[in-house]
């Protein structure tokens, strides 16, 4: 079964068409990724996706089940992650982990599990005791995709995990990225860092204006365009 | 587990920061310094009961006036000057402000028949503030009527020997009544008066502070959520987004009257500073006068005070809900404020034209607004119990859990449907 089954997309706000006709899919226990310019759809797709935008027209199914007529059933496997996500500022990291956890999980000791895998995850060891507002983005950011992986969704979306991050921070989200995808995690994720792309996905889908150009491995797409460089495809489909 | 609870705690400490705490500590210390502070001021500018007497006549008359004067309570502080302004130039008295001229020949003036006066002079100093100058001028204003009276009697005695003077003054002195739907009782009308108004002062502009701080909270919260993005993480987990919505509504409703609570606490220890005395007098009268009031059925009873209280938590409910729909509304904290002003003319005009005019005789326009805007209830409804209209105060409940209902709904279809996410979309660039 695939993760993500997306056929004929339509959105449309008032009178601008952001995504238009959209049709891929993803696959369990891959990391699949969106990419495109600025604007042309993609956080649109993963919004819906995550059942909070529902489609103009078209389909979307997770695991089989449609976001639209079975949203909550969708919620009950998934966790997404909007770009440039904030958190509580006046709870502690380990007090946001825990009321995540809680509203996920709805279960104590499945949510006391989480938040101590996601605790790991963070990396932020004692300053989870410190409270959000005074962390650094990237400290921010870590505990953000903590809070996404930790109820352990069938399918994770994450718009831009890595936006706005140090070399270090990036490297370290990627890495777990990595290995959650390795222990049977979905990914379904938006970037615009061409090398974390080739890096992370097993297949990329790229999208312009609200269509999809091309859906492939990094290496196919390579091949296809005659490059060696994933930047060059990403221009030459692009423009 | 119960995951209201989690989600309401969540609120709270969201809501309920350490500035906000200290905003209210601070608020409470200063309500409490000023008040105190003024109130001693006040209470020291109150005992303080001089009058300056020059007396030119040196009569019998005069020595009696003096006399009456001293048993008002007035301390008689005489004048050697020779004339008014001399008296009130003199370093001696610079510190006074009530002076009183008894003018040469005032008893020969008066026992042969005719008119005389006595002057009295209230100081108000230019570089004078605060309650003093007033006070003083009150004082004078009383000590004309202790010398009035005196004289009144002094004349009487003489005139008409044999018959008591207060007699000749007052014979038939004014009974007041109050009536109440057709019931009559015999109790002074300034008490009633004073009753009412010790009813109705405090409690609008407690419920007027709840609303306020409760809607901005909610408002905050939500339009919080919407900037941080926080929203779009709890709007794609499993839990039930009317859940949301009332936990929202929860959290601020705790805050706002614990707010609130502390608000009034201060007002009340600022005024009764500044207003101990008028105030203990009040409440002497307004307890003596207690049976009367109880009769003619002004007291609430606490059935009455229930129902005032339900009314007051459906304004609040309304409040909430209304600014929650505002909140959903709001691109950003920024626009807040600018959101907030339906909400505030609107509770300005249920709190202020009951006010200035009487409802059960203002034109059907009017009526229609003031009763369609759920907080009038609310304000209305210790009054109303007061009077008797308990059926007003079912019905205004009934229409604000009505109002309630439907904006809960609304808020809550809101939460559910992307509205409030393809608003920020339309305004946004990134799709």
């Amino acid at each position: 079964m695939n993760a993500v089954e997306i056929r004929g997309l339509v959105k449309k706000y008032a009178d601008f068409e952001a995504v238009s006709g959209l049709t891929f899919d993803v696959r369990e226990g891959e990391i699949f990724a969106l990419v495109g310019p600025n604007g042309v759809g993609k956080s649109t797709t993963l919004k819906t996706i995550a059942t909070i935008l529902s489609p103009s027209s078209g389909s979307v199914a997770v695991f089989g089940l449609d976001t639209a007529r079975e949203a909550h059933g969708v919620r009950e496997i998934i966790s997404y992650l909007p770009e440039e996500a904030g958190a509580y500022k006046n709870l502690t990291g380990r007090e946001y982990l825990d009321f995540m956890a809680l509203v996920f999980l709805r279960d104590k000791q499945k949510a006391a599990a989480a938040v101590a895998f996601g605790s790991e995850l963070s990396g932020l060891k004692d300053r989870l005791e410190d409270k959000v507002k005074t962390y650094s983005k990237g400290m921010t950011r870590k505990l953000l995709l903590a809070r996404a992986v930790m109820v352990k969704p069938k399918l994770a979306i994450l718009d831009e995990p890595t936006s706005g991050l140090d070399i270090v921070n990036g490297y370290e989200i990627r890495k777990t990225i990595k290995q959650l995808a390795a222990g049977g995690m979905t990914f379904l994720i938006s970037s615009h860092n061409m090398s974390e792309i080739e890096f992370l996905s097993g297949r990329i889908g790229v999208i312009n204006k609200g269509k999809l150009l091309a859906c492939d491995t990094p290496a196919a797409l390579k091949t296809r365009f005659t490059t060696d460089d994933l930047e060059e495809v990403f221009i030459k489909l692009t423009q | 587990m119960n995951i209201f609870f989690v989600l309401v705690k969540k609120e709270i400490k969201e809501l309920l920061t350490l500035q906000v705490i200290l905003s209210i500590a601070a608020m409470l210390l200063i309500f409490q310094v000023i008040g105190k502070s003024v109130g001693s001021q006040n209470k020291s500018t109150a005992a303080h009961n001089g009058v300056v007497t020059l007396d030119l006549d040196r009569s019998a008359v005069s020595r009696r006036l003096a006399a009456a004067l001293a048993e008002a309570g007035y301390e008689i502080r005489p004048s050697r000057a020779a004339n008014i302004e001399a008296a009130m130039a003199s370093p001696e008295h610079a510190a006074e402000n009530s002076f009183i001229l008894i003018p040469e020949g005032l008893e020969r003036t008066i026992n042969s028949g005719k008119k005389s006066r006595v002057e009295f002079y209230s100081r108000f100093k230019k570089n004078a503030s605060g309650l003093g100058p007033v006070l003083a001028a009150s004082r004078t204003r009383k000590a004309a009527a202790v010398v009035s009276g005196e004289l009144s009697y002094y004349v009487l005695e003489r005139r008409v020997p044999g018959v008591a003077p207060a007699f000749l003054r007052n014979p038939a002195p004014a009974l007041e009544f109050a009536v109440v739907d057709g019931h009559a009782e015999e109790v002074p009308l300034a008490q009633v008066l004073a009753f009412i108004q010790s009813q109705t002062y405090f409690f609008p502009v407690a419920v007027f502070f709840i609303v306020i701080l409760s809607a901005q909270m909610i408002m905050t919260s939500v339009a919080g959520e919407k900037e941080n993005k926080t929203l779009e993480t709890l709007l794609s987990s499993p839990i039930d987004r009317r859940l949301l919505v009332m936990s929202k509504l929860a959290a601020s409703a705790v805050i706002a009257a614990a707010l609130s609570a502390a608000y009034m606490l201060g007002m009340r220890s600022f005024m009764s500073g500044i207003t101990a005395e008028t105030t203990l007098g009040a409440a002497a009268g307004v307890s003596a006068a207690g049976p009367a009031l109880a009769k003619l059925g002004l007291l609430i009873s606490p059935q009455g005070y229930f129902l005032v209280g339900l009314s007051v938590l459906f304004c609040i409910l309304c409040a909430l809900s209304i600014a929650f729909i505002l909140g959903v509304l709001s691109e950003d904290l920024k626009s807040i404020q600018a959101m907030m002003t339906p909400l505030m003319m609107a509770l300005m005009l249920s709190y202020l034209l009951p006010i200035f005019i009487d409802l059960s005789s203002a034109n059907l326009g009017i009526k229609f607004l003031l009763y369609a805007i759920p907080f009038t209830h609310a304000f209305m409804a210790p009054q109303n119990m007061m009077m008797g209209n308990t059926a007003q105060v079912l019905w205004g409940i009934a229409y604000q859990a009505a109002v309630f209902t439907v904006c809960v709904v609304y808020a809550a279809r809101l939460f559910s449907g992307e509205a409030l996410l393809t608003m920020r979309l339309k305004f946004g660039r990134k799709r």
